[in-house]
């Protein structure tokens, strides 16, 4: 996998950052940087706060403490508003939409409020609008589906029309927050080709995911998180190789497996070469 | 991300003709109706129903588009008629510089009770807009303070639970003489196509969208950059603006205002017409009003039965067609276009 943006340009950095919710620290002290062009996977037990990181990186939760930075602006204590509109997108674990406008209207509300500051919104959707709005349907190829009711949407087409709402707010940089949750085999290779596409069109990803065979094929680097702070760090080969995340996150079972997929990757490159 | 602009979806924005048909009929029978109609008793109920169908509409912009369950509409139109009315009655203005004004005080108040809702949600809403509703109400029915003498009698600075009357009128009892009813029903259509068209241009804008696009899921509408803080002060004042008109316009149609305008029985009516006739549908308080109207006419000799058949009618719209009518009417005309466009496959299967 060949990088194409200069190494170590960082893209968002994360310092310090908390979510404590009474006494209980859904988000510890968690520092992280994230470089431009990278897919950066975050895995962990359920309620290890991955989740709660990115609902406070994005805006929609206020941090305890800790400060972020998106570029060299700070993003800290910004709106979600805001920050989507300075280039940070995001999707959400839960298939949100607006379930009662069509598809086409779903990506016409973040192309138009998504993509840049506006003091008033407006009467009418302009022209740079609608072609952004067709642009993202066509990029997760829904435009056939443009006039459909969002509630009568299968699981899939909501997590692709996510993901369109995301790209229509022309973003540097998104969230994915379990991408794949809930999809089948055939409809989770859809997504990551959605996703490799993503990387090629120069956004930078930042995903979580439970579907290791996902997280692990798709990401340049991985963090394991656990209890609120990140206890692995590292290339996604050696997730499995470390003692802790196999023993409070993978389990036995899973670790052989991913060990397997890695030796019959490496077998694969070894035959191609 | 290639650009290339898709024209097949581009070209093919749905031209709203049933609006356009809907508005055509309205505008006609709006025409219609004084030629028709020659009682003036019906002609004065047709004349409540637009009023009833503008503060319905507005109350559907809140509730229906913009998700904001507030039962203060009343209190803003009782707003807007008192200030209309105050300002004619303590400083002598004219009623008609009253009526713009009297539509900002009300406007002023409403995006007060919008900053005081806009960390809550839902029923809290409904709560917070009631108990101000309910205040404002009490506050003007146990006024006994002396403010101002008239003759011999005493009267409160709020009117008490008199209210104000003989305040002033639109001038059309001086302009067309015995005709005056048909003037004012002529400035109330006014008063209700300017806000139904106001109100279509605002749902169909990008304000309408953020108004959906909140009331569907707000976390959601945020993350994708749409601040709810403008937003939401922006559907209070609009809707506040024409509701307040209304006001000033009934007090001055009226030639007075009293506290039972503020009463829940009126706020139920507007709820009610909003339900049958279909919430977040832009015909539906329109039609809601209309058929909660000529059902309450038709029941009128029927005596106590009359607020039970209302009750009825309501309870088999929310039974029958959660959409309320112009939801079912929607179904009918998908259902249909579906079964046209299965007989002759044409443009629209090759896109």
């Amino acid at each position: 996998m060949s990088s194409v943006s200069p190494p170590h340009s960082i893209l968002f950095t994360c310092d310090g950052v908390s979510r404590h919710f009474g006494s209980l620290k859904a988000v510890d002290c968690v520092s992280l940087v994230v470089e431009a062009g990278e897919i950066l996977g975050i895995g962990g037990p359920n309620g290890a706060g991955k989740t709660t990181l990115f609902d406070v990186v994005t805006g929609l939760t206020a941090p305890t403490s800790g400060r972020f930075w998106f570029g060299d602006r700070e993003i800290t204590g910004l709106g979600a508003d805001t920050i989507c509109q300075a280039g940070v997108a995001r999707t959400f674990q839960l298939n949100a939409a607006f379930d009662t406008m069509t598809v086409l209207e779903n990506v016409l509300v973040a192309a138009h409020f998504g993509r840049h500051p506006r003091l008033f919104s407006g009467f009418r959707l302009g022209r740079a609008t609608r072609e952004a709005a067709y642009a993202a349907l066509e990029f997760v190829g829904m435009t056939h589906k443009a006039h459909a009711i969002v509630r009568d949407l299968p699981v899939l087409d909501r997590k692709l029309l996510m993901i369109a709402g995301a790209v229509a707010t022309n973003p540097r940089m998104i969230f994915l927050d379990e991408p794949v949750g809930g999809l089948t085999a055939g409809e989770i290779d859809v997504v990551m080709d959605l996703v490799r596409k993503l990387q090629k069109s120069g956004i930078t990803i930042v995903l979580i995911e439970h579907v290791m065979r996902f997280l692990l094929q798709l990401s340049t680097r991985v963090i394991i998180m656990h209890h609120g702070q990140i206890i692995f760090e590292g290339k996604p080969e050696a997730v499995p190789e470390d003692q802790r995340v196999v023993e409070t996150y993978l389990g036995a079972g899973a670790t052989t497996r991913l060990k397997r997929f890695f030796r019959d990757k490496q077998d694969q490159q070894a035959a191609d070469a | 991300m290639t650009m290339s602009s898709t024209p097949t979806l581009m070209a093919r924005h749905r031209a709203p003709y049933g609006d356009l048909a809907m508005a055509l009929l309205v505008i006609a029978s709006l025409v219609a109706i004084p030629y028709v109609v020659e009682s003036r008793y019906l002609l004065g109920q047709v004349i409540l129903a637009l009023f009833y169908a503008t503060i319905a509409s507005q109350w559907n912009l809140l509730f229906g588009f913009a998700g904001v369950f507030s039962l203060a509409q009343m209190a803003i139109f009782g707003f807007g008629g008192y200030a209309t009315a105050m300002l004619c009655v303590y400083f002598g203005w004219n009623i008609w510089p009253a009526l713009p004004v009297g539509a900002v005080a009300a406007v002023v108040f409403s995006l007060l009770i919008g900053l005081a809702c806009l960390r809550l949600a839902g029923v809290y809403v409904a709560l917070l807009t009631l108990a101000i509703a309910q205040a404002l109400y009490l506050l003007i029915v146990t006024d006994t303070e002396c403010f101002r003498m008239v003759g011999s009698a005493c009267r409160q600075f709020t009117g008490g639970a008199v209210g104000f009357a003989r305040f002033g009128d639109f001038g059309t009892r001086a302009l067309f003489r015995a005709k005056w009813l048909v003037g004012n029903y002529a400035i109330v259509s006014v008063l209700f196509g300017f806000t139904m068209l106001c109100t279509y241009g605002i749902v169909k804008s990008p304000i309408g969208l953020a108004f959906r696009a909140l009331k569907d899921n707000p976390g959601y509408a945020v993350a994708r950059g749409v601040n709810r803080f403008q937003s939401q002060l922006l559907v209070f004042g609009v809707s506040a603006f024409f509701t307040g008109l209304a006001g000033g316009f009934y007090a001055a149609h009226f030639q007075a205002i009293s506290p039972g305008i503020l009463s829940l029985s009126q706020l139920l009516f507007i709820i009610a017409a909003t339900v049958v006739g279909g919430i977040g549908t832009f015909w539906g308080p329109l039609v809601g009003t209309v058929v909660l109207m000529v059902a309450d006419e038709a029941m009128r000799e029927t005596g106590e039965y009359r607020t039970l058949g209302l009750g009825l009618i309501i309870t088999a719209a929310i039974i029958l067609m959660p959409n309320g009518l112009i939801g079912r009417l929607g179904d009918v005309v998908g259902w249909a276009r579906k079964r046209f466009a299965a007989k002759a496959p044409s443009l629209s299967a090759t896109q």
